[in-house]
């Protein structure tokens, strides 16, 4: 009960309700996510670096769609680590969901102008 | 479970004067979503107009996940929300009346989300903790510049997280207790992801959904009806009346 908070809504939802969502594994992405960003210390962001390593390997793991963005997040942390490994992970963002290509492409340019 | 009803029918009530809602489909509310079928979307820092400084970032984490869930393509808000601070534009309040192809242009965004903060208010007594959420959003098209959906919802979170003994009176110690420390060490991100996900139950399905393009015949209730025809013609006076003389 402790996690399962009253909660009323302006919205019906008559269908839908029992049909499984898409299936996606998050970990605790959000939880890393608002420490890193509120706290941004190195320890805050180191651990949300560990959420997304944990999301990578567990949904590969268990053959699940690696969810939007993670892919990019993580090249991200990488390439601000100065890590050479990172533009891999650019490029499964853009195989896994290829509709990322111009974003992708767009940060990298940002990358490699700022690298310059 | 007292609790819980008495506060969906107050709810119930303010949403709807008590009259009873009026409910649509999904296709009927949103045609544009079905015609245009965003997919990218373009996560813009929320619109924070309560008193709760940290609700911002509380919140904006809340967002993707149950995005994700409802089919859509999210970009990384870690990334984007950079991205706009260095062009000087993380307060989306500038962007509310611009137009948004740009975000389709540069990163392939077929929609930008804006969200509103309305209320993000907790109170407390003595044996209760509560967490009110109000979020407005809406999807804008970067082809269009159309808004393509939009809604409103609310959330009311037990923060006490009461579980009973059976004895009345150790229920009313442990429970202040409980309310003590865990309104003191709380962390919000899961009531506002459920806010989120509750918002999103209106929204038409992005490709990634299951359902998508199937949903069409959902229902939700209409959070601004248009007026209806069968009503303006009880309301005007029939034409023998107005011509008076």
């Amino acid at each position: 009960m402790k996690l399962i908070p009253l909660l009323t809504v302006a919205v019906i939802f008559i269908t839908g309700c029992t049909t499984p969502p898409v299936s996606y594994y998050y970990g605790s992405y959000s939880r890393t996510l608002y420490r890193s960003k509120k706290d941004n210390t190195p320890e805050s962001i180191a651990k949300h670096r560990q959420t997304l390593e944990d999301i990578i390997q567990t949904s590969e793991k268990r053959s699940l769609k690696v969810p939007p963005g993670i892919y990019c997040e993580y090249a991200y942390l990488l390439t601000k680590e100065g890590i050479a490994d990172a533009d891999r992970y650019f490029s499964k963002e853009v195989s896994t969901y290829p509709e990322s290509e111009r974003f992708v492409s767009f940060v990298r340019a940002q990358f490699k102008q700022q690298s310059q | 479970m007292k609790f819980p009803v008495f506060a969906f029918v107050a709810l119930s009530c303010l949403l709807g004067g008590c009259a009873s809602p009026v409910l649509v489909t999904k296709a009927q509310k949103f045609p544009r979503m079905y015609e245009e079928k965003p997919v990218t979307i373009f996560v813009l820092p929320p619109i924070n107009s309560t008193t709760a400084v940290d609700a911002k970032e509380y919140y904006s984490t809340a967002i993707p996940q149950p995005l994700a869930f409802a089919g859509f393509y999210v970009l990384p808000i870690e990334l984007t929300s950079e991205l706009l601070k260095s062009q000087g534009l993380y307060d989306t309040e500038l962007l509310i009346n611009q137009p948004v192809n740009r975000f389709g242009e540069y990163f392939g965004a077929d929609a930008v989300l804006f969200t509103h903060i309305k209320k993000w208010d907790k109170s407390y007594a003595v044996l209760a903790a509560a967490l009110t959420v109000t979020i407005d959003a809406k999807l804008k098209s970067t082809r269009s510049n159309e808004v393509l959906w939009e809604y409103s919802g609310t959330i009311v979170a037990d923060l006490s997280g009461q579980s009973s003994t059976g004895n009345p009176l150790v229920d009313l110690l442990a429970n202040a207790i409980i309310t003590g420390i865990k309104t003191a060490a709380s962390d919000y991100v899961p009531y506002a992801e459920l806010a989120t996900t509750q918002l999103l139950q209106t929204v038409p399905f992005g490709k990634y959904h299951v359902r998508a393009a199937q949903d069409g015949q959902d229902k939700l209730v209409d959070q601004k009806p248009e007026k209806q025809p069968t009503q303006q013609t009880t309301n005007t006076p029939p034409p023998s009346a107005a011509t008076g003389t």
